[in-house]
């Protein structure tokens, strides 16, 4: 399909598979910050560098490869029990601070991928436009 | 994404019970008798927590799993006079603490606010998202 083409070129894709990732690992965060208080509770978490590194290397193989035969729909980071210093005997590594940064962190990449995004999609439709006058 | 908003959810209703849990032995910090009247002092109570929403368990979030009765020993207090003493002359007052209470209650309202912080951010991703379609 003509628009499947054009709105699966370009940087669309990859913004649309980061947005997805930040959606995720915010739902994570929540349920951290919602457990905080839960005795024995293993804090769960995506690590944004290895997210990145994926997506890096999907982005070379779609360099070497015909257009439209590399997506980045199954692009899936895997949920993660960070461990280290823990200073509770409940094995619940609880830090409110670090929990909250991260939240407003991701927050604001979701948002640089949705800009980022409505920037994309708002091209498209200058260039489907007719021309004016 | 609108079940982080849950999750948010299910946590204020946690907190909010652990309020309720501390404000009742704050309000019962001198009681010697039991709602029949018999002698008994009201023992703290407090709440545990665990993973999963009130109800369904498998979606993400908290849930108040029991209210607990701490068993360590009731306060005594030299009053002879007192109608509740014994007869060795001691009354015997709730075991509850009111600093313990107080940290538990801050503990606990701070949780509260970066639950509600959180849905807020969730909020405004929403939003982000939703106005692409505009």
């Amino acid at each position: 399909m003509f628009i499947d083409r054009l709105l699966n070129s370009g940087n669309a894709p990859v913004i649309e598979a980061s947005a997805r990732f930040a959606a995720a690992r915010h739902r994570l965060l929540a349920e951290n910050i919602a457990n905080v208080d839960t005795p024995g509770y293993v804090q769960k978490d995506l690590s944004p560098a290895k997210f990145q590194s994926m997506l890096s290397e999907r982005l070379e193989e779609r360099e070497n490869s015909g257009p439209g035969s590399v997506g980045f729909d199954d692009l899936n980071a895997k949920i993660e029990n960070p461990t280290a210093g823990i200073l509770f005997h409940d094995r619940n590594n609880r830090s409110m601070e670090q929990l909250m940064t991260d939240g407003v962190k991701n927050a604001l990449y979701h948002n640089m991928m949705m800009e980022l995004l409505k920037k994309q999609y708002s091209s498209i439709e200058l260039a489907l436009k007719e021309r004016p006058g | 994404m609108f079940d982080s908003l849950d999750i948010g959810a299910s946590a204020l209703a946690a907190q909010r019970a652990r309020m309720d849990t501390i404000a009742g032995n704050v309000a019962n910090i001198n009681t010697t008798r039991n709602e029949r009247g018999e002698l008994a002092p009201y023992r703290r109570r407090f709440v545990v927590f665990a993973p999963g929403q009130a109800g369904a368990e498998g979606r993400p979030g908290v849930h108040l799993k029991s209210i607990e009765l701490d068993h360590s020993p009731f306060r005594k207090v030299h009053d002879p006079g007192n109608r509740d003493a014994g007869p060795d002359g001691y009354v015997q007052y709730p075991n509850i603490d009111l600093a313990i209470e107080q940290v538990n209650m801050m503990e606990a309202s701070r949780a509260y606010e970066a639950n509600v912080t959180m849905m807020e951010t969730t909020k405004a991703m929403i939003s982000a998202t939703l106005r692409l379609i505009a």
